[in-house]
């Protein structure tokens, strides 16, 4: 049940439901930054890539359970090959990564905090992960340094807002919305109101 | 015998057509050149076009997306790289043969690669026999794999819901609804939509539960994809081909 | 009393003993405390007003409250004779087949095909067995093969519900419950899916909740009433529960079959028969002019034909020069993103008339009542006219605030003065019988007070002239369509024009002077309802049936010409 570590199926669903719907916006997005990065280089990819880690931030913010900032990417990304999304086995990898970012930082927490504050350092944490994974990937070493800089810094910021404070923000709106009912967030919420 | 193809392709295992493409991505992100790369798109494209009837067009549109992943890379490079001389290069006539164009080239190449072996994945394979496959050949956990397929089933939904959340509040507030949403009202229906998906989460995890969905034990998974003899047939020449493109490529280094 | 064993034991099918159930942070428990037991080999019927904890108690059966829905549940439950708590509720599946109240959370939303083949592929049975019993079972219910792929979440309201019930059918376990498992289905369908669904077998128990009695009262053995503080009313054989409790029922709300009226009515005028009868063809086989004294049928025909004035068009029908308020013209209609399904449409609704929309399940009602209402918009053809509001076939789809308590605060005119809103508002809910639930989240409501929510919010703004009800009778008590059918008098009165979709013959003739028919791609008939109804063929081909009073009419013109 809700209190034991292992999942529910009801929150498994939730984690893979929520991957569906984002794996939807995560495409109307993707339009927005391709044409984006045509334009001004993979830079454009580090401010827009925070968005990218909300699924995990939200799931981990709702269900509150080891593993599900990390299960939520790798579903998200299974979703999304399942979708016929053509950039899909690759998105498992990225998917691993990032959840695993996120994760660690939850981690570090062990499981018991979801403040904003936690939730922005959630999305760094899998900013810097990411962040390795396309230097190994695209070749950064051989870019210059101060570029480099610029992208960390830019990517850590996006992280922290496209996906810590709006997953978040998220979090928020949908507790009002009564959906929440019966899982870990609706139960803390509510033992700090009784 | 087009159509005896395309009907091969698509009755493959998808786990075998997995694993090929996995060794195609593997092989795509390893070996950093762009004959190789252009050697990739240039078999997986055939492949599709032939053998699965695969409208060129289609597949161009497909790629467009890699194609401005890819010239995101060439650009970066160009201006970016350390060993950039971007602006003394332009004048010359070495321009082409720059280190930074080629480094860029090859990054552009394997975004397109790397989409073209994807979308081979993709267009050959229905989504429903791969989760069953991997329920019954990898041991995913029914739980998982139903999730997966109650996810995938959702997405065609999420439209007719979204349309009747536009009927409810256009009803609410008196204005007709437009043919089309505007930015802003799609907006306005993210967070229900998600409240949408979450509870349709619980009512469907009472379903599966209620008809004797349990996290192990034995289970039969009806029309189940096997594997047969073309499926070997397949994974022995897909692979035998990527060896001999990767082959050709490092000796044709090594010698040089 | 049956229900009430002083020690549990083996030997019955399911049991409850004292059993209540509370939801986290509600006020009061819905269900109980209540005791109940399922025999091997019996049907009972579970009755109740709404809202008095039928669906909760039917979810605690194999565990899904508390273990997937939490609740505090307390008291036993037992399965034959095993303590429920004892296994997880999917290892219950194999002896108990459960149709929840809403189609769609029975079904997870995958191809016709694979859902009713999803319970035995949990049973690890052979693929070859699978595929018979699913192919027997789709031909038992009337699932047509062509069906086989295509996704549920296409198909209309009953039309999902009929796979609902294939996919628990096909089970075959040795208990089988339903919570209203007729509720959107058109008559024919119905009578032949409650003759399914309680077919007797000496090693299957069936547990069923329903409003709807009439074709399924005659197929139980024993029928248990929950009152509206959730504990039991009555309990015993229907025909003995309807004649001694009938007025205990309808205080309470409960729906009683409709010759239970006539029997009251006979018993006025002292020729009861002595069995109370469950069908208006049983009640009137006592008093048939061929076997009875003279005397008897004459003291019958009042009673008759009061019944029978009870039972047809209460209200005036409007006259032919009443302004057209609302018409489609050579309209198609199509769902949306689906195929056209009705063609060649050509409707007008009239100033103050009520027009009941009649077909089978799949003929297009639905579709037809949301391009009628404007909301959907036509594949070719046009609408005129003024701008409608829609109750949707399921309630939920039109809630969009977080309370119950804003949703009718959203809904009334703009004009009036934020004091008297919430005057209004306690009006409201207290017409609808919901005071109390101010603060609740719409979708933590039973199925009837969902559906009462979403017809108030309609009811009680004025913003259009026209209103649609898909199905708005469907999952209510006695109460909730009587102070349905006052408020669709009081807007008729008001101007408003009303069309109501519906299933259920005999409500269609008492509040609709005009009906058409829709079928096979278009309307198959336009008229007065009692016309209509007289039309055997078209019903046989609408698959609709002939209402209850039918039969007493009948009667009184045989009574008459001897
Ligand atoms: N998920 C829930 N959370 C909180 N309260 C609930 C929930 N579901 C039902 N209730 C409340 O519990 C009570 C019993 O509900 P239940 O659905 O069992 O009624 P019912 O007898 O099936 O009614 P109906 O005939 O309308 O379906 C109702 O007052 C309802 O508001
Ligand atoms: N989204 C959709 N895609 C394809 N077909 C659809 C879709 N929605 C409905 N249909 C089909 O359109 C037809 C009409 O559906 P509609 O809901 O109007 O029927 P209905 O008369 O209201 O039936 P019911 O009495 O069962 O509610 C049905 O045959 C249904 O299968
Ligand atoms: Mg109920
Ligand atoms: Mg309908």
């Amino acid at each position: 049940m809700s209190g034991s570590r292992g999942w529910t199926l009801r929150e498994t669903l939730i984690v893979t439901v929520l991957g569906a719907v984002f794996a939807v916006l995560y495409l109307g997005w993707v339009q927005v930054w391709l044409i984006a990065q045509a334009v001004f280089g993979p830079v454009t990819m580090d401010v827009v890539m925070g968005f990218w880690f909300i699924a995990s931030i939200v799931a981990a913010a709702i269900i509150r359970k080891p593993g599900v900032a990390f299960a939520a990417e790798v579903l998200t990304a299974a979703v999304q090959i399942l979708l016929g999304s053509p950039a899909g086995l690759l998105l498992l990898v990225t998917g691993a990564v990032q959840g695993s970012g996120a994760e660690a930082v939850f981690a570090a927490t062990r499981w018991r905090n979801y403040s904003l504050p936690v939730l922005m350092a959630a999305g760094v944490g899998a900013a810097i992960l990411s962040f390795i994974y396309t230097w190994i990937r695209f070749d950064y070493g051989a870019l210059q340094l101060g570029i480099l800089i610029a992208m960390f810094v830019l990517r850590c910021l996006s992280g922290a807002l496209l996906g810590g404070w709006l997953g978040h923000v998220i979090v928020e709106a949908l507790y009002r919305t009564g959906a929440l009912a019966g899982l870990a967030i609706d139960h803390a919420k509510r033992s700090v109101i009784a | 015998m087009v159509a005896a193809g395309r009907l091969m392709l698509r009755a493959l295992n998808p786990l075998s057509k997995l694993l090929v493409c996995i060794v195609g991505l593997l092989a795509s992100v390893l070996v950093f050149d762009a004959r190789f790369q252009m050697a990739l798109i240039v078999v997986t494209g055939f492949t599709l076009i032939a053998l699965n009837r695969t409208s060129p067009l289609l597949l161009l549109v497909l790629m467009v997306p890699f194609c401005l992943f890819g010239f995101g890379f060439l650009t970066t490079s160009l201006l970016f790289r350390q060993d950039s001389d971007f602006a003394t290069r332009m004048a010359g006539e070495a321009f082409l043969s720059s280190p930074a164009v080629s480094a860029g080239l090859t990054l552009f190449l394997r975004a397109v690669a790397c989409g073209m072996i994807s979308a081979f994945f993709a267009l050959t394979t229905d989504p429903g026999s791969f989760v069953r496959a991997l329920m019954v050949h990898a041991r995913l956990p029914p739980r998982i794999g139903y999730s997966l397929f109650a996810a995938m089933l959702l997405v065609p939904d999420l439209a007719s819901e979204a349309q009747q959340m536009r009927i409810a509040r256009a009803m609410k507030t008196g204005r007709r609804i437009r043919r089309v949403p505007g930015p802003g009202e799609i907006i306005h229906l993210v967070i229900p939509m998600l409240a949408f998906a979450i509870r349709r989460a619980g009512r469907t995890a009472v379903a599966l539960e209620a008809r004797g969905l349990s996290p192990d034990g034995p289970r039969t998974v009806m029309s189940a994809p096997g594997f047969n003899r073309s499926d070997m047939i397949f994974i022995v020449v897909a692979l035998g081909i990527v060896t001999l493109c990767g082959a050709a490529v490092v000796s044709d280094v090594g010698l040089r | 009393m049956r229900s009430d064993p002083s020690s549990p034991k083996a030997g019955f099918a399911a049991e409850w003993h004292e059993v209540t159930v509370q939801y986290p942070f509600a006020k009061g428990q819905a269900v109980g405390p209540v005791s109940l037991t399922v025999q091997p080999g019996e049907r009972v019927l579970l009755l109740g007003p709404s809202g008095s904890g039928k669906s909760t108690l039917l979810l605690t059966l194999t565990g899904l409250v508390p273990n997937s829905i939490p609740a505090t549940v307390s008291g036993d439950i037992r399965l034959f004779g095993a303590d429920v708590g004892m296994r997880q509720p999917w290892a219950w599946a194999a002896q108990v087949a459960q149709y929840f109240q809403d189609a769609d959370q029975t079904l997870c939303g995958m191809r016709v095909e694979d859902e009713i083949a999803f319970a035995l592929e949990n049973r690890a049975l052979p693929p070859k067995h699978i595929a018979d019993r699913v192919t027997a079972a789709m031909r038992r219910v009337g699932v047509p093969e062509s069906w086989r792929s295509c996704p549920t979440s296409t198909l209309s309201g009953g039309e999902r519900q009929f796979v609902a019930l294939a996919a628990t059918l096909v089970q075959n376990a040795p208990l089988f419950v339903a919570d209203e498992p007729t509720a959107h289905l058109a008559p024919q369908a119905a009578d032949r899916l409650h003759a399914l669904l309680t077919e007797h077998d000496p090693h299957r128990s069936v547990l069923i909740v329903d409003h709807r009695l009439d074709g399924l009262i005659q197929h139980i053995d024993r029928m248990v009433v929950l009152g509206r503080d959730g504990s039991i009313l009555a309990e015993g054989r229907p025909r003995t529960v309807f004649r001694a409790k009938r007025d205990l029922l309808a205080s309470q709300g409960v729906w009683c079959p409709v010759a239970s009226a006539l029997d009251a009515r006979l018993e006025q005028a002292g020729i009861a028969p002595p069995v109370a009868p469950l069908s208006v063809d049983e009640a009137l086989a006592h008093v048939d002019p061929g076997t009875t004294s003279g005397e008897d049928v004459d003291r019958a025909i009042p009673a008759v034909e009061a019944f029978v004035a009870e039972y047809t068009v209460r209200s005036p029908h409007t006259a032919p020069d009443t302004p057209i308020l609302a018409r489609l013209v050579t309209a198609e209609c199509a769902p949306f993103l689906g195929p056209t399904v009705l063609r060649n449409i050509d409707l007008a609704i009239h100033q103050g008339e009520t027009l009941g929309i009649l077909g089978a399940n799949g003929a297009g009602k639905s579709t037809l009542g949301l391009c009628l209402s404007g909301l959907l918009p036509l594949k070719a053809g046009k609408r005129i006219g003024a701008p409608g509001g829609c109750a949707f076939q399921r309630p939920e789809n039109q809630f969009t605030a977080g309370t119950v308590r804003d949703e009718i605060l959203d809904a009334l005119p703009k004009q009036i003065s934020t004091k008297d809103k919430a005057e209004h508002v306690a009006g409201t809910l207290a017409v609808w019988g919901l005071s109390g639930f101010e603060t609740r989240h719409p979708f933590e409501l039973s199925q009837g007070q969902k559906r009462r929510l979403a017809l108030a919010t309609l009811t009680v703004s004025d913003r259009w002239p026209l209103l649609v009800l898909d199905e708005p009778m469907a999952g209510l008590d006695a109460h909730g369509v009587s102070t349905l059918m006052r408020e669709i008098q009081a807007l008729q009165g008001s101007g408003h024009a009303i069309a109501v979709i519906t299933h259920d013959m005999d409500l269609a003739l008492r509040l609709c002077p005009r009906s058409i028919v829709v079928g096979e791609g278009g309307i198959l008939a336009d008229g007065p309802t009692e016309e209509l109804m007289r039309d055997l063929a078209l019903l046989q081909r609408a698959g609709l049936a002939e209402p209850s009073c039918a039969r007493a009419l009948q009667w009184l013109q045989r009574v008459a010409s001897c």
